[in-house]
């Protein structure tokens, strides 16, 4: 306890020093903090689930998948016909509607990209609109309800709303990018909750369905998406048998012949997406990751260093009053660690605070992924990266501390 | 404070994105001036100062070796910080280059109204015939427009013998092309000694595996890159065995949709984003993947003139089918987003280690100087002035950027010449996986060296105020 | 007074001001050192000796009056100018030496030469030459670590003379040394008097070191209390 609190009274001498190593700590770990966010949550999606996961079906032999619309019931129930046949436990469809909200211009602004779904799925589905707390899940009930009532509804994510322009309430044309000559008219019921669907949105498929109809309709050749529209159906099963069995009643299924399709785990298919990213993903984590960690290292042992060349002297006194070479070696890695968790812990925290709370997510492309968020565990990687990096840098410093000839440094001085 | 950090953000990331052309004199022009007047500053501090011999050079330097511990550490710090960035730069720059060396001038792009990509890309056959032939458009020997027709298909292929933990499956990039030649023309690819571009019918019978049973086997043209990755799906044995042992070569087969396809032709294709493609007949192709229509149409006029001419009269005047033209290197010029936005990651992750970097140089100098306040003082009373001081401290954290920074960027780029696997692409949905070049040009050094000196530059300043503040007299109680 | 004065202190004061409370230092001191004159400074600490040489040597600036060395109006000099005046007009010896650690006994000495336009001949040229005089040719590559108090103190001499200055000022430079070497710095200062006819002040504690002195002042709380004529 006395040590520690000499520690304390240490770090407090050279308030520069001190804040300068605190700062260098700082940064590294919010850099760190983001890149580990990024690869934790590539890392998350890409983990194969044991339990009560999600498996996606598309088109078999190339992307982007473009499956008919006649695909969906039977694909949503597995490709069950049979009675003994096993069913999925619950599943959406996924038809995406890209449109701008001027015609013929196209901005980062005025682009909306939207999910064509059932409402009923988007907060039993959607990854993690699927797991809400009680109050924002019932706010999103309320809005689903709205989508489920007027067909030509559209839930916006905010920061969406928010490029556009608009508010809950406004209506908006979007002009068709994918469904050229498809314009859709909108009434914008409500907002996701916070999150990764911020730039997103969402509208009830039958509109699509019917426009798509209307086009045929009016024109003699149909719209070259008519057989396309369907692009990923997306399945829940309790276990891998379950998975297991419904794959093999899809493949089996003389349904799907043109295109063909295939069943997968979804981490599995957004491992086969990323592959195209592996390079990228190996240099975060193996060459971006210790570079900034062994710099981070560095920043401390040399303050740390420097401090104890400037206490030579007094460790010696200290020596001769007594305190043992452990005693020195412990004072030093303690000052440093203390710098340390310090540093990584109060920037861990910031930066879950900034990023979260205040930037609403760190907003990086990856593939599909828009959004990343800072799980709570950063706290303790920063604590961890932090402490780590000063124990690894002050171990030669606390060394040499530790082995300080009186003798010497009195000579010195005299 | 906010203002200047993204002041320096963007001129970081700015001095970064500025490598868009090959050569290292124009990539030196496209250095923002800010950063020229900053190297030339650092440059001219360095010589004035040494030249004229009015600061004590042999002093600071030999004190960098005296307390030799923290120098090092400090200088390590420089050599990972710029040794990090000289690498990314070269994989941004490797990206930019691939794209630039894949648009070829005088060439216009054609695709359907609106699209910004090939992969969303259609238009039904009517309209095809008449585009090709308009005014402008160069004719090969035969009077036949130099179009190149082409569907463009992203495909699924399961590998072969993958390992059990990696991937199980790549995505190809699959060209149909109507008539090979005209492509290769328009695209100015050639093959490699040995290939020839597909038949009229694109498939041929043969017996491909010396079982004595002939098949139909669809006859492809691929990129060398690509020919070497499905040459490293082969096993050992079969390396052993094959005519070429790094990569797949002229009759090879590979497996695409459950097909058996032969390579007739190997492109040299290194450099460009066609080096990831397989080529194979349209007519075959289009069919088998539900996309029926052409995507893209590539038209080679006589220079960006004409072609910039050609784009404006089909993106205004032309009403017969609806379509949007792009000068080809303007499409290429899209597809670098993802360039971009990695460009925006390494300037925003640069300007944070560097303040990581400059804190500790800080606390360097400072010791530096805390320690040598008599020397200081020493050096006053003789007579050097305080900006002599100034510098000459400034000189020290300098002169640990220098040659931290040039080891650094020595280690960097080890990396250039190396390969990597990514994507480029247009922003959300498309793109294409590519293989590139990661690759170091002059400027890419010179903004090795500039950071350096910026971080060394700024983590010496506070300190040698400091330094040149020290009151001759009490330093010396 | 034999010569024409080199050094004249017309009527300075010195104050500090330390928070709220003015220190005087000096009050209203004036002195003339005649050229070639070694004068020695005594007086109880505090007294202001090292405050007045300072004030002569262009390290500080009076309160007020006037500070001139030859023709050189020290006291109205800015800071730059100053700096550049005392390298070549002024040469200091300290109690503690303060050689660079890090820079050999010749580099040491050639420090000051730095600041003059003189070709690296040239400069080896004086600095073999100061070195010879205080007879440490035989050690100039040595650290000053690896040199004895007396030995360092003549480097310090060494590094006053090089410039060929006016003035030499030296503050206790026997201060920490034993009596054998104290008075061997004592001896070489007078020698190089007597060889290069320059002008000494010599602030010191110690009779000993003041009787080599041609004339010695005392002060004592900011004034000159007495002055003696102390027969070399």
């Amino acid at each position: 306890m006395k040590l520690f609190l000499l520690i304390a009274r240490n770090v407090r001498r050279s308030y520069v020093r001190s804040g300068l190593t605190v700062l260098g700590t700082m940064v590294l770990v919010f850099v760190m903090t983001l890149v580990w966010s990024i690869l934790a949550f590539l890392g998350d999606a890409m983990a194969e689930k044991s339990s009560n996961f999600k498996a996606i079906v598309t088109e078999r032999w190339q992307i982007p998948s473009q499956m008919p619309f006649a695909y969906a019931d039977s694909l949503s129930q597995g490709a069950a016909t049979k009675p003994d046949d096993v069913r999925p436990t619950d599943s959406m469809t996924w038809q995406f509607y890209g449109g701008t909200t001027e015609k013929g211009t196209r901005t980062r602004e005025n682009t909306v990209f939207a999910f064509g779904m059932q409402p009923s799925k988007i907060n039993t589905m959607m990854d993690d609109l699927d797991s809400l707390p009680a109050k924002e899940a019932a706010e999103l009930q309320a809005v689903i309800d709205k989508l489920e009532s007027n067909r030509q509804g559209l839930i916006l994510g905010r920061d969406r709303l928010a490029a556009l322009k608009k508010q809950v309430g406004d209506r908006i044309t979007l002009y068709g990018i994918n469904y050229k000559d498809i314009d859709l008219e909108f009434e914008i019921v409500g907002t996701v909750p916070a999150g990764r669907y911020d730039n997103n949105a969402f509208f009830n498929r039958d509109y699509l369905l019917a426009a798509i109809d209307q086009y045929n309709d009016k024109h003699t050749d149909p719209h070259p998406l008519t057989e396309k529209s369907l692009n990923l159906v997306w399945l829940r099963v309790p276990d891998a048998e379950t998975l297991r069995k419904v794959t093999a009643q899809i493949d089996s299924s003389s349904d799907y012949t043109n295109p063909q399709v295939k069943c997968e785990t979804q981490s599995s298919g957004i491992s086969a997406f990323m592959e195209a990213y592996s390079g990228l993903i190996w240099a975060m984590k193996y060459v971006l990751s210790p570079v900034i960690f062994v710099t981070l290292a560095l920043v401390i042992a040399t303050a740390i260093s420097i401090a104890v060349r400037e206490r030579r002297t007094e460790l010696a006194v200290m020596k001769v009053l007594g305190f043992r070479p452990w005693q020195l070696l412990l004072l030093v890695l303690g000052e440093a660690t203390l710098l340390g968790l310090i540093g990584g812990g109060l920037s861990a925290a910031a930066t879950y605070v900034v990023v979260n709370i205040v930037m609403g997510g760190l907003k990086f492309q990856i593939g599909f992924f828009a959004a990343f968020f800072i799980p709570a565990a950063a706290i303790g990687w920063g604590l961890a990266l932090g402490g780590g990096a000063a124990l690894l840098g002050s171990v030669m410093p606390a060394f040499a501390a530790r082995s300080v000839k009186v003798a010497e440094v009195f000579s010195k001085v005299a | 404070m906010v203002w200047v950090e993204t002041k320096l953000c963007g001129l970081l990331s700015r001095a970064m994105l500025a490598d868009s052309s090959g050569d290292a004199s124009s990539l030196w022009a496209s250095v923002p001036l800010a950063a020229k007047v900053l190297a030339a500053v650092g440059l001219l501090i360095v010589v004035a100062a040494v030249v004229l011999g009015k600061i004590p050079f042999r002093y600071n330097v030999r004190n960098l070796f005296v307390r030799w511990k923290t120098t090092l550490s400090t200088g390590v710090v420089f050599v990972l910080v710029i040794a990090l960035l000289t690498a990314t730069q070269a994989f941004v720059n490797g990206m930019y280059r691939l794209t630039e060396a894949s648009a070829r001038e005088g060439n216009v792009m054609i695709l359907s109204e609106g699209s910004t990509d090939e992969v969303f890309s259609n238009f039904g056959f009517s309209d095809i015939n008449d585009i090709a032939n308009q005014p402008g458009v160069l004719r090969d020997a035969l009077n036949a427009p130099l179009c190149s027709k082409e569907t463009y298909l992203i495909v699924v292929q399961p590998r072969r013998n993958p390992k059990p933990d990696g991937p199980q499956r790549r995505f190809i990039q699959l060209r149909g092309v109507e008539d090979p030649a005209i492509s290769g023309v328009v695209h100015g690819m050639d093959l490699h000694d040995g290939g020839a571009w597909f038949s009229s019918v694109g498939v041929e019978r043969r017996d491909v595996d010396g079982s004595g049973k002939k098949d139909d086997v669809i006859q492809a043209v691929i990129g060398e890159g690509l020919a070497s990755e499905l040459g490293r799906d082969r096993t050992e044995a079969e390396r052993k065995a094959a005519k070429n042992q790094d990569r797949l070569a002229v009759g090879d087969v590979f497996e695409l949709r459950d097909r058996r396809w032969l390579v007739v032709g190997v492109m040299k294709s290194a450099g460009t984003t066609f080096d990831s493609e397989v080529w194979a007949k349209q007519s075959l192709v289009g069919p088998m993947f539900g996309k029926v229509g052409f995507s893209t149409l590539v038209l080679r006029t006589q220079n960006d003139a004409a072609a910039e001419k050609l784009k404006e009269f089909f993106n205004t005047d032309y009403k017969k089918a609806a379509v949007t033209a792009y000068v080809e290197r303007e499409y290429f010029d899209k597809l670098n987003q993802t360039n971009q936005q990695f460009s925006y990651a390494i300037g925003f992750i640069a300007f944070w280690i560097a303040i990581a970097g400059i804190a500790g140089t800080m606390n360097t100098m400072f010791a530096a100087i805390s320690q040598r306040t008599k020397d200081i003082g020493v050096l006053r009373i003789v007579g050097f002035a305080r900006w002599q001081i100034l510098l000459s401290f400034l000189i020290e954290s300098l002169f640990i950027a220098l040659v931290g920074g040039a080891i650094g960027v020595a280690i960097g780029s080890l990396v250039d010449g190396s390969t990597m696997t990514s994507v480029v692409s247009s922003g959300q949905g498309g793109g294409k996986s590519v293989v590139i070049v990661l690759s170091v040009n002059a400027a890419i050094v010179a903004q090795g060296l500039l950071l350096a000196l910026f971080m060394g530059g700024f983590g010496g300043l506070i300190p040698a105020i400091n330094a040149m503040r020290v009151r001759p007299l009490e330093s010396l109680r | 007074m034999p010569a024409k004065p080199i050094v004249r202190v017309k009527n300075v004061h010195k104050f500090f001001t330390r928070g709220s409370e003015r220190l005087d230092v000096l009050n209203g001191l004036s002195l003339d050192v005649a050229e070639g004159e070694f004068l020695g400074l005594m007086g109880p600490s505090g007294s202001g000796k090292t405050t007045l040489l300072n004030l002569i040597a262009g390290l500080d600036r009076p309160s007020s009056g006037e500070v001139l060395i030859g023709n050189d109006r020290v006291s109205a000099m800015s800071e730059g100018q100053l700096a550049s005046w005392r390298t070549r007009s002024v040469g200091f010896i300290f109690q503690f030496y303060h050689l660079l650690p890090v820079l050999s006994a010749y580099e040491n000495v050639e420090l000051p030469l730095l600041l003059l336009p003189l070709s690296s001949s040239e400069r080896k040229k004086q600095v073999t030459t100061a070195l010879e005089l205080v007879g440490l040719t035989d050690r100039m590559k040595h650290r000053p670590g690896q040199l004895s108090g007396g030995q360092q103190q003549r480097v310090g001499i060494a590094r006053a003379i090089v410039t060929d200055p006016l003035l030499i000022v030296a503050d206790e430079p026997t201060g920490d040394l034993d009596a054998r070497s104290a008075d061997e710095i004592l001896d070489l200062l007078g020698e190089l008097r007597q060889a290069l006819k320059k002008t000494i002040l010599l602030v010191t504690h110690d009779p000993r070191a003041a009787q080599r002195a041609d004339r010695v002042l005392h002060l004592d709380k900011g004034r000159l209390v007495e002055a003696a004529e102390v027969v070399g």
